[in-house]
């Protein structure tokens, strides 16, 4: 009710002002002015709460998000690599499990056959690796903290291939500057710039805490990088497409900023 | 002369702008997730760990609206916060504001009068000990909003900042603390504007003040001698 009266008495107050020296006409003083006025920037305020916020900002809004994308590319270093605290406990069975299906996503190889991971686009061989094909190449394993845009984080300790090492393997073309991490997860995935694809901590990961991924997390093979928010990492992986142009991203689609850099 | 310098004035209510949709939208993004353990652990230091902020205090509607009002807002208060500093600095505003050697005892007999102890109002400048020890914190308190926010927001990338403030966790927890500081001060700063100097609105509007209306002459203190002197009054009454 206060909304209403507030914005009634502003349109008032505009409708008034347009028509001339509304003041003298109709008597109303400064102080009755200011606090009509007080009133009504207060029930705007109100209506504003917990609203996404006028409409009219959200090319400013766009315009800055973009601006904050080109400085953190500026930021971005190969070479600043994440050192979780020593004294830091691994989640194990903490570990929160996101997907956007109805059930846990879990390939069925007798409905879609034996799974593979492809690895195309822009390359000079496409690639398809099965799970035996990825733990065979070279293996590294590094104690990570995950960033989670929620504003919690997890450590965990991720077995798997550099993504960098699967471009080598697969002749990635120079003209890909994106990468499009694609899911069975009904339809999830994101792009990523090729530079956080090359990050020496961006991994295919096949294993956590020492054990093959499970299906809460993204079993046979997910993407992870600390240098990513949780939601670019895509989990359930079939596809790493090398691309020339950004393909946007099932959350980045939805008004989270598609960079997602840490 | 007016009493605040117009670039004062600006950077005030532009101040108000951003750190309120600063404070709503990130209350919006601490509703994600309302408490301060990393995963699999627990923290020392936060009691209402899993109690959301209620709703009518944030602002963004959803995670990613508030994340990106709060990322954006950020350059305005930033800008905002080096233009003021810049100007007090290079005006000499500063010398109204940086506490005086003898500004905890000033603020003593200030609280003792609003107490009621002391019946005379203290012999002030432009502003009483307690405000310019909320005067002189409220910046230094946004730098530290400032500095934890970039170190949460950029943890891998400037992680030397990161660990300098004790890693992620805490560095969000300070990022919470600053903010709730910010918030206190200014509740406080609104409460006393309100309360014992309403002629400062004005004053921080257009610039007009008059020293007759300072709480000084008014020997003010909250709700008390609200009303300026009887010469202001008819002065007024003849416009």
């Amino acid at each position: 009710m206060r909304n209403a009266d507030g914005l009634a008495a502003l349109a008032e107050i505009v409708r008034q002002r347009e028509s001339g020296h509304a003041a003298e006409r109709i008597g109303i003083d400064r102080r009755h002015f200011l606090a009509a006025s007080g009133a009504a920037l207060g029930a705007l305020a109100l209506a504003a709460c917990d609203s996404m916020g006028p409409k009219s900002a959200k090319s400013l809004l766009t315009f800055a998000m973009n601006q904050n994308e080109v400085l953190e590319r500026t930021l971005f270093r190969h070479t600043s690599i994440d050192v979780p605290k020593a004294s830091a406990l691994p989640a194990g069975s903490h570990f929160p499990s996101y997907f956007v299906s109805r059930h846990v996503p879990v390939w069925d190889p007798a409905a879609r056959g034996p799974w593979h991971l492809e690895v195309s686009g822009l390359v000079r061989t496409p690639l398809r690796l099965s799970l035996t094909d990825l733990a065979a190449l070279p293996r590294i394993g590094y104690k990570l903290d995950h960033f989670c845009v929620e504003g919690w984080t997890a450590v965990a300790t991720r077995t798997g291939v550099r993504v960098a090492d699967l471009a080598q393997l697969a002749g990635a073309d120079r003209a890909a500057r994106y990468v499009d991490f694609q899911s069975f997860d009904d339809g999830y995935h994101e792009s990523w710039d090729i530079e956080s694809a090359m990050h020496p901590q961006t991994l295919i990961v096949y294993a956590q805490d020492g054990h093959y991924l499970n299906a809460a997390w993204g079993a046979p093979a997910r993407v992870f990088s600390p240098v990513k928010l949780g939601y670019k990492n895509t989990k359930y992986l079939t596809r790493i497409a090398f691309l020339p142009e950004r393909n946007g991203g099932y959350w980045s689609d939805q008004g989270y900023e598609w960079y997602g850099g840490v | 002369m007016k009493r605040h310098h117009v670039v004062v004035r600006i950077t005030h209510w532009v101040n108000v702008l951003a750190l309120t949709i600063m404070v709503a939208s990130g209350l919006r993004i601490f509703n994600a997730y309302p408490a301060f353990a990393r995963k699999g652990e627990s923290f020392c230091c936060y009691p209402f760990a899993g109690r959301p902020i209620p709703s009518w205090l944030t602002f963004g509607g959803w995670l990613a609206g508030a994340r990106n009002w709060h990322f954006a807002m950020m350059w305005l208060l930033v800008v905002n916060g080096i233009v003021y500093l810049g100007f007090i600095y290079l005006h000499g505003e500063w010398r109204d504001l940086v506490p005086r050697r003898s500004v905890f005892r000033d603020a003593g007999e200030m609280m003792k009068f609003y107490l009621t102890i002391r019946k005379d109002h203290p012999r002030q400048g432009k502003h009483n000990a307690l405000q310019r020890m909320a005067y002189f914190a409220m910046p230094l308190v946004g730098i530290v909003a400032v500095v934890t926010g970039v170190a949460i927001w950029k943890p891998v990338e400037l992680a030397p900042l990161t660990h300098l403030l004790g890693g992620y966790v805490w560095a969000r927890y300070w990022h919470f603390w600053a903010m709730f500081v910010l918030v206190v001060l200014a509740a406080v700063h609104i409460f006393m504007v309100f309360t014992v100097d309403p002629y400062s609105i004005p004053a921080m509007v257009t610039g007009q003040y008059r020293e007759r209306w300072s709480p000084e002459a008014r020997n003010a203190r909250p709700f008390v001698h609200l009303a300026p002197a009887r010469e202001e009054e008819d002065s007024h009454a003849q416009r």
